[in-house]
């Protein structure tokens, strides 16, 4: 199979650097593990605010049928419930459907892999009924099973909090957040005003000691600053952080660097969210950990250089449409992430040492 | 438990399915996946781990943390969080090392 750009991810990054690079006349192709384009939209019943000025604010699953909606008017090929698992020595992206692989050779490849939750390990985390906050979000919104009766968060993330608030309102009772900080880590404070106004109490500096349960969870023990208590539960949500999904980008031989505010090691990339892989770009959350409003815009971003570099869009355009996303992304973004996303850039426009971040 | 209600989304739940968990039958919806499917039904240990034999559950339900591993309708090893149900199929535990699946002709 041929394509002029494919893009390995269907979230919301993958879909809006789709949308400039097909809208440009480029046969572009996406391919995604899940059975729908959307990625983690699709259980995010929240409103997603701020978002790019083309996008008036909505919900998380309507933000994913806008975009799915605009590439259908474009010549994208999906892939759906398809993988890439390597590359082949010419460069063609090898691509299963769970039965074959077969190859893709693409001019051009953005990755938009997203994010990946991380754990929270304590005795018995791995028992069932103890799962990640996105994995308890899929299942209220997306499956609509609920997940437990009795639950715990371990975690104080704006993520957490919302997650807190949609069990509440499927009724779940939310016996507790638990965080090791002395605060909490959500940037958003009103969500965290609304659990407290509902009567959540909130464990600072306080952690799981153990869990217990036969075949799934039934029990923890959570050690408070000064004595431990015991809490039946059916449900413990996780919220560990998420980190970039690298896997593509080390198959692709992509150098890395270590940026603490962008979510730990992330792949290396210029101004155009081009990787050290002159063919490769990169967008969305694998590009550092962000909200809804720079995962579009890096999705942009790349998809506009991409198509700049097979001469859809020409230079002084691509150069002047990239500026105004930039700026953009200075104003949605959250300081400190902003900040680390230009020394990530810096770092590889002038590395202190030769071939310091080569993996 | 199913949610046959959303606060935000209404009522979603169209196409009910049989799916048999150890031979025994169980409703579910579709378009859900196999392991929430359990779950509304109770059921939250989905097989062991392979060297200490714990119980094990869905994790992460995005397909990466592989806590969720079900024999599908005979195939051992089937990631049950990226499986959708479907009417009649058959789920056994992941109780044991799988059989790995291999080439039939190989030599």
């Amino acid at each position: 199979m041929q394509t002029d750009v494919l893009i390995i991810g269907g979230g919301p990054a993958g879909l809006s650097a789709a949308i400039e690079a097909a809208s440009r006349g480029l046969d572009v192709t996406i391919v995604d593990e899940a059975n729908q384009l959307g990625g983690q939209l699709n259980q995010q019943t929240q409103e997603l605010r701020p978002l790019p000025s083309i996008y008036e604010s909505m919900r998380g699953f309507e933000l994913a049928h806008k975009l799915i909606e605009q590439i259908k008017d474009y010549n994208v090929r999906q892939l759906l419930n398809h993988r890439v698992v390597g590359f082949y020595a010419d460069g063609s992206a090898g691509i299963t459907d769970e039965e074959n692989v077969f190859p893709v050779n693409a001019k051009k490849i953005i990755v938009a892999s997203g994010a990946a939750e991380k754990a929270v390990a304590f005795p018995k985390w791995t028992m069932p009924g103890i799962m990640t906050i996105g994995a308890a979000q899929t299942l209220i919104n997306r499956d609509f099973v609920m997940p437990g009766r009795e639950a715990v968060i371990v975690g104080s993330s704006d993520f957490a909090m919302e997650t807190a608030i949609q069990l509440m309102d499927v009724g779940i009772r939310v016996k507790a957040i638990i965080e090791k900080q002395s605060g909490t880590a959500a940037k958003e404070q009103e969500k965290v005003s609304e659990l407290t106004r509902k009567g959540i109490p909130f464990y600072f500096n306080s952690f799981i000691k153990e869990a217990r349960g036969n075949g799934q969870v039934e029990q923890i023990d959570v050690a408070l600053p000064d004595e431990v208590i015991t809490l039946n539960v059916d449900l413990v949500c996780m919220d560990g952080g998420r980190a970039p999904i690298l896997d593509v980008f080390y198959q692709l031989g992509c150098s890395f660097g270590f940026q603490e505010e962008l979510g730990g090691w992330v792949p290396q990339y210029n101004n155009r969210l081009q990787t050290d892989r002159e063919d490769v770009f990169i967008a969305g959350n694998a590009a550092g950990i962000s909200t809804h409003g720079p995962l579009l815009l890096t999705g942009m971003i790349a998809g506009i250089s991409a198509s700049e570099e097979l001469q859809a869009i020409s230079h002084a355009e691509a150069h002047e449409m990239r500026e105004a996303l930039w700026k953009e992304l200075g104003l949605l973004e959250y300081k400190e992430v902003y900040s680390g996303r230009v020394k990530h850039l810096e770092n590889f426009a002038s590395p202190v040492l030769k071939d310091q971040f080569i993996s | 438990m199913h949610i046959e209600k959303h606060p935000v989304l209404g009522r979603q739940l169209h196409k009910p399915v049989t799916i048999y968990f150890n031979d025994q039958p169980y409703q579910a919806y579709a378009q859900q996946s196999v392991a929430a499917a359990l779950m509304a039904n109770g059921i939250k240990k989905l097989g062991v781990s392979r060297k200490l034999v714990q119980s094990r559950g869905l994790f992460c339900s995005r397909g990466r943390c592989c806590s969720c591993y079900m024999t599908i309708d005979g195939e051992d090893h089937v990631r049950s969080c990226m499986t959708e149900v479907e009417d009649g199929m058959r789920i056994n535990s992941n109780m044991d090392d799988p059989e790995v699946r291999r080439e039939i002709n190989a030599d």
